[in-house]
């Protein structure tokens, strides 16, 4: 069992642990800007588990967002992890396993995990799934706690073209992504009123509750253009 | 007194605004594992939402940042963004790619506006 966690200890940190690692690095120095502490920022890495909710927090602070707001902001952008974690849980079932467990093992559930673990765990025997998922997760939230910090102290240590830089990269890293992910008409539609409403809602609804109505309003019309779609 | 509660009170934001309200779903997942279909209209929708909500924090990361990247102009931030999704999509659709392209792109202009 303790060579199954390390061969999936190992296989994070061929690469998928590096590529999530870099996507929070900017979340360091998002956190940095708000006034965090590093320890606050790591964290927020190894409890919340989602990058794109963490620049939601983040961000959100930066703007002056309420926050209770926030915390709805937070809730609505972690939705996706229900179908996830329905999706995954199953794989990494066995008979007499504890509560516990599968509230643990969901815990890890997050895009980059999640999409290796499914192509991964089924070739597996399904007594080594758990340990190796285990080890898998942990060395991907471990890499990413640290790149966390990381990425707060070199807001601080480095000069003003770097410091933008490590800034960016959270809106260039979620731009790219969210192009990568975007397949369908309903996802493309989402990722353009998104974008396109937030300056808009901010006029219009204040800085405290734009986003929330960017996504719901955004979202929304998105859904029924897919829906139109469709059924045509 | 006060400075504790100043001191812990980025960690307690972390916790009740970041983690319970999304652990929220992970829960629920377990809770739901048997039955509720991944490919049902709520989820579609609520999928939607989450979708347009990142797309309008990254833009509003972008028009009104913070900190040091508010030195940079409007033009240099939209300018670097564009050759990161080139750079994305002429290198075989690679995400890293994307990223090192619009982040030197950011950096370079920065430095040329500085000196």
């Amino acid at each position: 069992m303790r060579k199954t966690i390390w061969r999936g200890v190992r296989d994070a940190l061929a690469l998928p642990a590096w590529v999530v690692g870099f996507s929070v690095l900017g979340i360091g120095s998002l956190a940095q800007d708000v006034g965090h502490p590093a320890g606050a920022a790591m964290l927020s890495t190894v409890l919340i588990w989602a990058s794109p909710a963490q620049a939601i927090l983040y961000g959100g602070l930066a703007a002056g967002t309420s926050l209770p707001a926030l915390a709805i902001a937070v809730c609505l952008s972690s939705i996706r992890f229900l179908p996830m974690t329905i999706a995954i849980l199953p794989l990494l079932r066995h008979p007499r396993q504890r509560l516990v467990t599968q509230i643990l093992a969901a815990h890890y559930v997050a895009v980059t995990v999640w999409v290796e673990s499914l192509r991964r765990l089924p070739v597996l025997d399904p007594e080594e799934r758990l340990p190796y998922y285990f080890g898998f997760a942990n060395a991907t939230i471990g890499v990413s706690a640290l790149l966390t910090g990381l990425g707060h102290y070199l807001a601080d240590a480095v000069p003003g073209a770097i410091g933008a830089g490590l800034l960016f990269l959270t809106p260039l890293f979620f731009t790219i992504s969210l192009t990568a992910g975007a397949n369908r008409v309903v996802d493309r539609a989402a990722v353009v009123l998104g974008f396109l409403l937030a300056p808009i809602t901010t006029a219009a609804a204040g800085k405290e509750f734009d986003l929330l109505v960017a996504g719901l309003v955004g979202g929304t019309v998105a859904y029924l253009i897919g829906r139109l779609r469709a059924a045509r | 007194m006060e400075h504790v509660s100043g001191t812990l009170w980025p960690y307690v934001v972390v916790v009740l605004i970041g983690f319970l309200p999304s652990e929220i779903w992970r829960l629920l997942g377990v809770l739901f594992s048997r039955g509720l279909a991944t490919d049902s209209e709520i989820l579609e929708w609520v999928r939607a939402v989450a979708t347009a909500l990142l797309a309008a924090v990254v833009a509003k990361l972008l028009v009104s940042p913070s900190g040091a990247l508010m030195g940079v102009p409007l033009a240099s931030r939209f300018a670097s963004l564009f050759l990161g999704l080139t750079g994305y999509l002429l290198v075989r659709r690679s995400v890293i790619a994307g990223v090192i392209a619009g982040e030197a792109t950011l950096i370079m202009l920065t430095v040329l506006c500085d000196g």
